[in-house]
């Protein structure tokens, strides 16, 4: 593999090595690396790549529901403006969490720019982020009463 | 006193900001978008990979292509397929034309905020020709619909080169005209110079993107730090200023919209001949997997998040868009500024409330 | 008879018409002939030689003949304030500037403006507009002070009217020659600020009061360089007579002598008209129309109106302060010199007017703290300067007084 390729794989290495037992997978690609980690320690890791490897902001969180395994992936993306080699890569920094009730800690201390994405997670998927100081309601209607949409047993109707 | 800025207000779009001002000083803003909230993400888990080109590319009408291009190319990603050359080419002169066209409408909101008409005026006229020239590719005027994985719906025709030569040679006349009746007009300054400074240091940490992160003194374009399809062909300055304010943020959109027109031109002259699709199933069934592509918009880095669990349908579909990642930058900057000041630094980040609300 | 089709319509209202015709002239007639000799008693008209129906009745079938009738008409006071150097006359300019400022604006804009109105460049569109306004529905806010909300567009048509009352056309055509025009002037403008303060309070909603609050600051601080600049014609005229002030300038025009006097002026009478770049009472990114964010229907329509009409107004004191009002190269025959001065009078305020459109296309709105700055700070001083000038000048002697 070309040497874009090694960069990914020792950033992987790294946080593998860093934190051994609580990593439950990881996967790599070309400008692309993926880190799934028990949700007990997701500050500590988020805190480590952005201190020691350098990823700056995150652009976005997302979840997603698998009912079959009964659990909500929630993904951070997170790359880095300050770090000219970094930029081209784009970091998933996953945790699964069981589906009845889904929490994690907050990240918007370790990278301020989850705020509103934190929020929308909350209201789509109802994953609650522990330490959020605003985990309001965005884009929903207020009067939303219904199970969060983006789960996977809420139908569309007609569909 | 608190004010609520919208939805029906003509400075605010299809979003509500709750400002709480103290005289002529704002103390507060707090965005509640949502207004226009379509639930694209969950319509795109009930439709197949085709079937949502259409209606992804709905929330930002003015951008159609630079929305819909991630799609696109993330799709790609997990098929493991990639466009024709020609047709990379094709994508890219659309993805230019679009981001001009979105640069102009910036422009004239923003002539139109500072209350200058004329401003509100030229470019809008101005927009219409690279409507044309897009319509030559696309089809239609705005929604084109002409990305499609595995390249594009059509090819451009033949006299496409000399219309497009001839449409960047006026607009880079008017360019100059805009300058001089706008940008360089002392009131201009005085309204935007030093107004909503967005330090680097906060830019980065709030992750802002697009014009708005240039203009904090952040040199990073999707286009050049993760190159897509052939923009690492082409040669292109990324307009970066230090200031941060107002003014800079009108700055770097105006230095894009050169930028762009040389990236149409380049292009017109390395694209090659050929196919311009790749032949693709009817019924696309990526294999499982997930896939995070990203490009950059005129708004900023567009991204979309696919998870494919093999089926017809995306499995999980996660729209990153630019007005969103700017979304935080508005309470941030809006804090102390003068409420007359509201609408330019709030529309200077490029906030379209449409597309953050999805 | 019941109307089954179209030409069963038709005929009915033709019958219609030809009943009205056939009454009109035994009941219409009779009523002008005995409401009209006692109405011109009324507004003071002084017929010389008696005069009855017989010379009515002449008079509606020789229309020279009601010359005389006329004539007597247009010297009464009424003639001066409803119709022309008054009201209508100020209406129809104001209509005419609006027309006018679409047009230009347009025109620099490279759009058409109103095109289809009118055979001929959309001259028929302010009575367009006038018809859509009245057409429209009146809305008054809930919880807004109804009679003040109401008295908004009248004040404020009033003060803009009684502004034009002391404002000399020509040495004739002036409603009111008073010896102390120019403090009277000033003294009407005041009440603007508080016409908008007023509306933007009455209609009980924040970006009016806004709106209004801004416009008292505006106001209220570009009143001073304006009445200080003009106080240097006043000095080199030696009088607060409008029509004196316009008299001393038959040699030579007051712009000439006064140049930075005239620039204070015309800029604090932009901010004082809330004129682009001075419209932040009406800032619409932010505050929506400012005080008029509520008027809805006619009450707006009469607003602009009244609006229009300051705008005419403040022009024309500047034509009489600075231009040299009526006096202009005589164009027309020697006998018709009165009209040759309202001509000039009307092509001076146009001029003006337009001079105060153009920035609108040009320039962005400026901000409060600058324009409070700009005002006090720099203005201010400007038109101190400005009074020393003129007294330098009357000292030296040159301009005779």
């Amino acid at each position: 593999m070309s040497a874009q390729s090694s960069l990914e794989q020792s950033l992987v290495q790294q946080l593998s090595s860093q934190f051994k037992d609580s990593v439950r997978s990881s996967s790599f690609k070309a400008k692309r690396f993926k880190i799934t980690v028990d949700e007990t320690i997701i500050l500590k890791v988020a805190e480590y790549i952005r201190d020691q490897l350098g990823f700056d902001h995150a652009a976005s969180v997302t979840g997603t529901d698998f009912p079959k395994d009964g659990v909500i992936e929630v993904v951070y993306h997170f790359t880095s403006y300050s770090k000219d080699d970094l930029r081209k890569v784009v970091g998933a920094l996953a945790v699964r969490i069981p589906r009845d009730s889904p929490k994690i800690p907050s990240l918007i201390n370790v990278w301020p720019s989850v705020e509103y994405h934190e929020r929308e997670t909350y209201e789509m998927l109802g994953v609650t982020f522990e330490g959020h100081p605003n985990l309001k309601r965005l884009l929903l209607p207020e009067d939303w009463s219904d199970i969060p949409p983006l789960r996977k047993d809420f139908t569309l109707p007609g569909r | 006193m608190t004010l609520s800025v919208g939805p029906q207000h003509p400075g605010s779009g299809h979003f509500r900001l709750i400002i709480t001002v103290d005289g002529d000083i704002i103390v507060k803003a707090e965005p509640d978008p949502g207004y226009v909230h379509r639930g694209e993400e969950k319509m795109a888990e009930v439709r197949n990979y085709i079937q949502n080109i259409p209606h992804i590319e709905r929330p930002s009408i003015i951008d159609a292509s630079g929305i819909l291009y991630p799609y696109v190319l993330a799709v790609e990603d997990l098929l493991g397929k990639s466009a024709p050359e020609r047709a990379q080419y094709i994508r890219m002169i659309m993805a230019e034309l679009n981001r001009i066209t979105s640069h102009l409408y910036f422009l004239s909101i923003f002539g139109i905020f500072l209350g200058h008409s004329t401003m509100f005026m030229w470019p809008m006229g101005d927009r219409e020709v690279f409507i044309d020239l897009s319509q030559m590719i696309g089809g239609t005027r705005i929604t084109f619909s002409h990305f499609v994985p595995g390249g594009v719906r059509s090819d451009a025709p033949d006299s496409f080169a000399d219309k497009a030569e001839k449409t960047c040679d006026y607009f880079e006349g008017r360019l100059k005209e805009y300058e001089r009746i706008f940008v360089n007009n002392p009131l201009c300054h005085q309204r935007t110079v030093g107004v909503g400074v967005l330090t680097k240091e906060d830019a980065i940490k709030l992750g802002v993107v697009g014009p708005s992160l240039r203009a904090s003194g952040v040199k990073s374009d999707t286009r050049r730090d993760e190159p897509y399809d052939a923009y690492d062909k082409v040669d292109f300055e990324v307009p970066v200023y230090s200031e941060g304010d107002s003014y800079a943020r009108l700055r770097v959109h105006f230095d894009e919209m050169r930028q762009s027109m040389s990236i149409i031109r380049q292009c017109i002259k390395q694209m090659p001949k050929g196919p311009v699709k790749q032949k693709l199933p009817p019924q696309l069934r990526p294999p499982a997997g997930e896939a995070y592509a990203r490009t950059e918009a005129a708004r900023g880095a567009m991204a979309y998040y696919i998870v494919s669990d093999g089926g017809n349908y995306p499995y999980r579909l996660k729209m990153n868009v630019a007005s969103f990642r700017n979304l935080i930058a508005i309470p941030y900057l809006l804090k102390g500024v003068h409420l007359a000041d509201m609408p330019t630094v709030y529309w200077g980040l490029d906030y379209w409330p449409v597309e953050a609300d999805k | 008879m019941p109307i089954e089709n179209f030409e069963d319509f038709i005929k009915r209202v033709l019958e219609i018409v030809f009943w009205v015709l056939v009454f009109s002239p035994l009941v219409i007639f009779p009523l002008i002939f005995i409401v009209l000799p006692s109405m011109m008693g009324l507004i003071g008209i002084m017929i010389p030689g008696p005069i009855g129906v017989n010379d009515i009745l002449a008079a509606l079938a020789d229309p020279l003949k009601s010359i005389p009738i006329m004539t007597e008409f247009m010297k009464t006071d009424f003639f001066k304030i409803a119709v022309f150097p008054g009201f209508t006359w100020a209406a129809l300019i104001a209509t005419g500037a609006i027309l006018i400022e679409r047009k230009l604006l347009a025109k620099m804009q490279l759009r058409v403006g109103p095109l289809y109105a009118g055979k001929f460049e959309g001259v028929l569109q302010p009575i367009a507009d006038l018809l859509k306004l009245i057409a429209k529905e009146i809305i008054i806010p809930r919880r807004a002070d109804k009679l003040a909300f109401w008295c908004i567009p009248f004040a404020a048509m009033a003060v803009g009217g009684a502004l034009l009352a002391i404002v000399p056309v020509s040495k004739q055509w002036v409603v009111t020659n008073l010896d102390v025009g120019l403090v009277v002037a000033f003294a009407i403008m005041s009440f603007f600020p508080i016409i908008a303060l007023v509306a933007g309070w009455a209609s009980n909603s924040k970006y009016p009061f806004l709106g209004g609050l801004r416009a008292l600051h505006q106001m209220v601080s570009y009143e001073i360089p304006l009445l200080l600049s003009a106080l240097g014609v006043a000095v080199l005229a030696g009088s607060l007579n409008l029509v004196k002030i316009v008299e001393t300038q038959s040699s030579i025009p007051f712009l000439l002598v006064q140049p930075l006097g005239a620039i204070v002026f015309f800029i604090a009478l932009m901010a004082e008209l809330e004129r682009i770049p001075f419209d932040l009472p009406e800032a619409e990114p932010e505050l929506v129309a400012g005080w008029m964010t509520e008027m809805s229907g006619m009450l707006f329509g009469v607003t602009q109106l009244a609006v229009y009409v300051k705008f005419y107004a403040l022009a024309g004191l500047f034509t009489t302060l600075y231009l040299g009002g009526w006096y202009g190269p005589q164009i027309l025959p020697p006998e018709m010199a009165e009209a040759n001065a309202v001509i000039w009078f009307t092509v001076k305020t146009l001029a003006v007017m337009v001079l105060m459109m153009v920035p609108r296309g040009t320039m962005t709105r400026i901000r409060i703290d600058l324009m409070l700055k700009a005002g006090w700070g720099r203005l201010l001083f400007l038109a101190f300067v400005n009074i020393f000038i003129a007294i330098v000048v009357v000292q030296l002697g040159i301009v005779p007084r």
